[in-house]
């Protein structure tokens, strides 16, 4: 995915713009330092306050993970994704700040606490040291797939006795609401032991994005850019298409028109 | 050890279906710190309406698709002043104040002799949500001034009372951030509801032991709000719930 930074507000040539590949499953305000560098030299100091990106006028919020963003606000748009960048005017009613990296991992951590709440009541993650919670967010930071999934394959483990987590972490995006995302508890694992499938969940918590049984396909269930058929176990999607943070972050868009 | 029934999953024999449950069974409350949503807004309504009595002004709010909703309250407090100013009943150190002594405190009217400047003056809105992936209700709040600037993350941790600093100050990025509202979908302050699991248990079992009745939304707010300037008039302590019995 290649994105071009669009300077907005001062009309210069060439330096208006710059192309960097973006990481699908990192954050905006941890892989843009080289935008900042960029930009903060041909902007004037006082003109500097803190960042932040836009998208055909939504501010995009940076704590969810860039594919996301991209999925929900821009994947039926041809590529590269064009996103404006701003150094003044902080949307405060609309966006988190983000005043340093530790902001960024502390939400991270948080999410990955929370996910691991839902998976096994917390205590995989609350067993683990400090340095193992250091080393899922530098595998993270510096991309390092190997780094990141030594820890992180532990919170994907589950009892022998069971089929699957206590509940799946997922959160259902949809810019039509205004809630931000639906999140509910939900089992992997019907009493019949049965796994539960993405249409199940669907047709649970979000009943609306799933079109009826003879009628037409409206929306588009998306994950990473791609549609898994709905009759993927829940499972299954939580141990190899979660983000980082250990969520399943999905985006009910409606189906283009083409 | 708690009474939360669970679905029927490893058992040996899956030719023997078991009764289906839907939804989380509430936790018995004696010895957990956790709660069911219906009880969670079960406490809301009864809390609500002791305030409505007393006129603080707490409110509910339906989500727009009224698939569930929160509390709400809007609070203003001149900067700088100390949070908890009855002298008698506080104590030193770390230690936060036991339940009954948070109690003691009065209520929040500031009586000011003197109108205080405006750029003095804080707008403290509070919202008590759930967390169904805690089992457990959260605070959130939002601060600003009058002219609409809004207080900034470290504003908020400068501000926290002395009486909780310490434990502020040994991991604030895991205590009060910024985070999203899971309904509103705007910048809120949040506290963590993981850090404050830590001290509810023990606080909630002596409280049964002293009222049985007493609220769980008043036992948890009495304990986290002063964290972030919210104090509760004594009278909800005093105010017992309806003989209810667990019924969810």
């Amino acid at each position: 995915m290649i994105v071009v930074e669009k300077f907005g507000h001062l009309v210069t040539g060439t330096q208006a713009y710059i192309h960097l590949l973006l990481p699908r499953v990192s954050y905006l305000t941890l892989v843009t330092d080289k935008v900042k560098k960029h930009f903060q030299k041909v902007m004037r100091q006082e003109d500097i306050s803190e960042i932040w990106f836009e998208y055909e006028g939504t501010p995009l919020k940076w704590h969810y993970p860039i594919g996301l963003l991209f999925d929900l606000l821009a994947s039926s748009s041809a590529l590269p994704w064009n996103i404006t960048v701003h150094f003044k005017s902080f949307p405060e009613k609309d966006l988190l700040h983000c005043p340093s990296k530790d902001a960024i991992e502390a939400h991270f951590m948080s999410c990955m606490k929370e996910a691991d709440a839902l998976k096994h009541k917390s205590q995989v993650i609350n067993e683990m040291q400090k340095k193992d919670h250091k080393q899922l967010w530098m595998g993270l930071q510096n991309d390092r797939f190997d780094q990141f999934w030594a820890i992180n394959r532990k919170l994907m483990e589950y009892p022998a006795e069971e089929n699957g987590f206590r509940y799946i972490p997922f959160r259902i995006y949809q810019t039509t609401t205004e809630r931000p995302f639906i999140q509910k508890l939900f089992r992997p694992v019907a009493a019949d032991g049965q796994l539960h499938t993405l249409g199940d969940l669907l047709k649970e918590v979000c009943p609306s994005a799933v079109a009826p049984e003879d009628g037409e396909k409206k929306n588009q269930v998306m994950i990473h850019g791609i549609e898994p058929m709905l009759e993927t176990p829940l499972q299954w999607l939580s141990e190899h298409l979660s983000y980082p943070d250990n969520f399943l972050h999905i985006s009910i868009i409606p189906q283009p028109t083409d | 050890m708690c009474t939360r029934s669970v679905s029927a999953a490893g058992g040996a024999d899956r030719n023997r279906p078991r009764s289906l449950l839907v939804g989380l069974e509430l936790f018995n409350m004696e010895e957990d710190e956790f709660i069911g949503e219906k009880t969670f807004q079960r406490c809301c309504a009864e809390f609500i309406k002791h305030s409505q009595q007393i006129g603080d002004s707490w409110e509910w709010k339906l989500s727009k698709d009224c698939s569930d909703g929160y509390m709400c309250k809007i609070h203003f407090q001149i900067k700088n002043e100390p949070v908890m100013s009855h002298p008698e009943t506080f104590t030193h150190g770390q230690t936060c104040l036991p339940m009954e002594e948070a109690f003691e405190l009065p209520s929040d009217d500031c009586e000011v002799i003197e109108a205080p400047a405006a750029s003095q003056v804080i707008k403290y809105e509070y919202h008590v949500l759930y967390s169904c992936s805690y089992q457990v209700p959260v605070l959130y709040f939002r601060a600003s001034f009058l002219d609409g600037r809004p207080l900034t993350l470290k504003d908020i941790w400068e501000g926290v009372h002395e009486c909780y600093k310490t434990r502020l100050l040994q991991g604030p990025w895991d205590t009060i951030t910024q985070q999203e509202h899971p309904i509103l979908g705007q910048p809120f302050f949040v506290l963590h509801p993981c850090k404050t699991n830590e001290f509810m248990t023990p606080v909630l079992k002596n409280s049964r032991k002293i009222n049985k009745n007493v609220n769980y939304i008043t036992s948890w707010l009495s304990i986290v709000g002063p964290v972030v300037g919210l104090n509760l008039p004594l009278s909800y302590a005093k105010a017992t719930s309806q003989d209810e019995r667990n019924v969810d």
